[in-house]
């Protein structure tokens, strides 16, 4: 099988790729570089939006493609939207095209947004209301409405849109790991939400086995359980500066203007309220169940 | 009355779980998921037409829906980990200079949550966001409340069987106190100890510190979704089907139970959960109310502002009683009427329950 991955220098990437190399031919596609990558590995350095893709399409001719070469910081929002949007609409009209058999693409569990009401496990019929509240990243709903209408669109193609929480791990660079960086985590005075992590080693376990599967769907993906925001800054050996609701998107803003806040003030609402979702469809899909501890990955995201 | 409708005890302890239930959940095996969400809608389906027939569980199996439990690998926690400094000294000061009741009190509550069937993780937490330590000191507040200020006299705990259970009550007094005291309650005097856990208003969650009280207590929002899956997972539920129209009921309504919400039917039929009635007796007088000034709980966002005559719940003996379960079998999706009659059925068993509570007490605050 010929597996190209989009975004394979990411942190994530790297360890799918890894992963898909013992059984598989990868080529990979980035902007950036990876420097001691697998000599197998076939890196092709290009932005998705450019000329260059169509033709790489043309000489590989993969079977399979997973898409994780999404823009998930916020500091540019432009780029964020045109690559997400327009690179992933580009990307599977080219699947498509070339009778590429199977289509991966990572989402995220944010787009189902924190919202007060919000069930404790959401599935993937939960409607995605992300920008309700937080209308910066209404392009990763956008990603994934693209790629759910591709699901339907093509039923001859095997399309899974994967959903996962936050990935923690050394090398994960989720806007969660970034946040539990910290030295002191601004939270909500009298707000503590559960939150869901996974194991960055884990999420490419449950991406690689998704790549070898053939399930047709959309799929929460989800850790080893959930744990309290507050908890979860203290294992991850940070501090929680607690503020009431207005101080703290003020901070929050003028920290993410500043470049030393991982996301705006709008992200709030997900230290206020939960956004934890039900992985049932996924495990009962591929048998997968998370191998790392919570508390053992939450501790490793200081390295 | 429905003629398929059958309320009767079930036996005490008998597993909840049908046939068709564990058929469907064997072929989980990989590839036969193929589809995730996207077939579900056909999956579905709808059942015919025909009224009171008994039908499967719809969708899937009550798999859990949270990862299933694993032997933990994790090295223990050390104390700056499990909680916050301030937290960490009142604790030790508590234990060490505590009053002697209030650390006897503490101790039973303990006792009581490591003996309900509950599903903790290493830092304390269960699937739903419960928390050991955060619901020992709620529960402690309640428990002073229930032995000490409604003086709590409960009965008919033995009617409540093991697994899934969906307890539906009257509801009144302004604030929910009468969750809280039937839920100290299950865990005092529940044998063994359950955990009744609350469907909370979907405004409490925006509210700071009440919305995690609530949380790390047990209970959750009140969406079907998490009615569901805690009932599909074998919890037990506390309902209020009068809701916000029984809640801020005015004081010349009291003990007149407002009309019936039909979706605890709904879910209790999906889920083939039986239903035990629960009579609370007091909490109708806790804190007597002119009605609710609408135009102030529209500009706070509250479901309704109650006009109370007393700043604080007036010292009303509580009298809970819990009923025999009642078996309801039928159609989730029937139509309206056909679930009303349902939903009567159990208000008038509540009416019932709460007529002879009302005549074997001596008074208000007796």
């Amino acid at each position: 099988m010929k597996v190209l991955i989009t975004g394979v220098a990411g942190a994530i990437g790297r360890l799918v790729a890894r992963r898909l190399l013992e059984k598989h031919e990868v080529v990979g596609l980035d902007t950036a570089v990876w420097p001691g990558r697998p000599r197998e590995l076939t890196l092709h350095r290009v932005d998705l939006r450019k000329k260059g893709t169509d033709d790489i399409f043309r000489r590989e001719r993969p079977d399979t493609v997973l898409h994780l070469g999404s823009v998930r910081h916020t500091f540019d929002e432009t780029l964020r939207h045109d690559v997400n949007v327009v690179g992933t609409k580009k990307l599977l009209d080219l699947c498509a095209a070339h009778e590429v058999r199977r289509v991966i693409v990572l989402s995220s569990s944010y787009v189902y947004g924190a919202l007060p009401e919000n069930p404790f496990y959401m599935d993937e019929d939960t409607p995605l209301s992300v920008s309700r509240h937080y209308p910066d990243i209404r392009d990763l709903a956008e990603l994934d409405g693209l790629a759910t209408t591709f699901l339907w669109r093509y039923p001859e193609i095997a399309t899974s849109i994967l959903r996962p929480v936050s990935a923690l791990g050394r090398r994960a660079h989720s806007t969660m790991a970034g946040y539990l960086r910290l030295d002191f985590s601004p939270v909500v005075t009298g707000f503590d939400p559960m939150l869901q992590f996974i194991d960055e080693d884990d999420l490419a376990r449950a991406i690689a086995l998704c790549v070898e599967g053939n399930q047709r769907g959309i799929f929460n993906i989800v850790g080893p359980g959930a744990l309290s925001l507050r908890s979860g800054i203290r294992l991850a050996g940070g501090t929680a500066l607690s503020l009431p609701d207005p101080l703290c998107r003020a901070l929050v803003g003028t920290l993410f203007s500043l470049g030393l806040a991982p996301a705006p003030s709008d992200a709030v609402d997900f230290l206020k309220y939960p956004c934890t979702i039900d992985g049932r469809a996924f495990r009962e899909a591929t048998g997968f169940t998370a191998e790392h501890d919570l508390v053992q990955s939450l501790r490793s995201v200081r390295g | 009355m429905a003629a398929n409708t059958k309320a009767s005890s079930g036996p005490a302890g008998a597993p909840l779980v049908v046939k068709e239930d564990e058929e469907q959940e064997t072929p989980a095996a990989p590839g036969t998921g193929a589809g995730g969400a996207d077939n579900r809608g056909s999956e579905r389906g709808r059942p015919s037409g025909r009224r009171g027939r008994t039908i499967a569980l719809p969708r899937r199996a009550p798999a859990s829906p949270m990862a299933p439990p694993r032997p933990s690998r994790t090295a223990a926690l050390r104390p700056e980990e499990t909680a916050g400094l301030p937290e960490r000294l009142i604790g030790l000061a508590f234990d060490a200079f505590g009053p002697s009741y209030l650390r006897d009190l503490a101790r039973e509550i303990d006792e009581a949550i490591a003996r309900a069937p509950l599903e903790l993780n290493a830092l304390g937490y269960d699937p739903w966001g419960f928390q050991r330590d955060a619901a020992r000191r709620c529960f402690l507040a309640t428990a002073l409340l229930y032995r000490w200020w409604f003086r709590v006299e409960a009965r008919g705990l033995e009617h409540l069987p093991a697994g899934r259970l969906l307890l539906i009550g009257n509801h009144a007094g302004q604030i929910a106190l009468d969750a809280a005291m039937i839920a100290t309650a299950g865990l005092l005097e529940g044998n063994p100890p359950r955990l009744i856990r609350g469907m909370g208003e979907y405004w409490l969650p925006r509210l700071p510190w009440i919305g995690t009280l609530m949380v790390r207590s047990g209970s959750v929002v009140g969406t079907p979704k998490n009615c569901v899956d805690l009932l599909e997972h074998g919890e037990a539920v506390v309902a209020f089907p009068e809701g916000v129209r029984g809640m801020n009921k005015s004081w010349s309504e009291r003990y007149q139970l407002q009309q019936f919400g039909r979706g605890f039917m709904r879910l209790a039929l999906r889920t083939r959960t039986p239903i035990i009635p629960v009579a609370t007796v007091g909490s109708e007088e806790q804190a007597p109310s002119l009605g609710s000034f609408e135009p102030l709980a529209k500009l706070l966002g509250m479901p309704a502002f109650p006009l109370v005559l007393t700043p604080i719940p007036l010292p009303v003996k509580y009298h809970i009683e819990f009923g025999e379960p009642m078996w309801f079998e039928g159609d989730p999706d029937d139509e309206d009427r056909v679930i009303e009659e349902k939903t009567e059925e159990v208000k008038e068993r509540i009416a019932e329950m709460l007529a002879s509570g009302l005549e074997r007490r001596a008074g208000i605050f007796f």
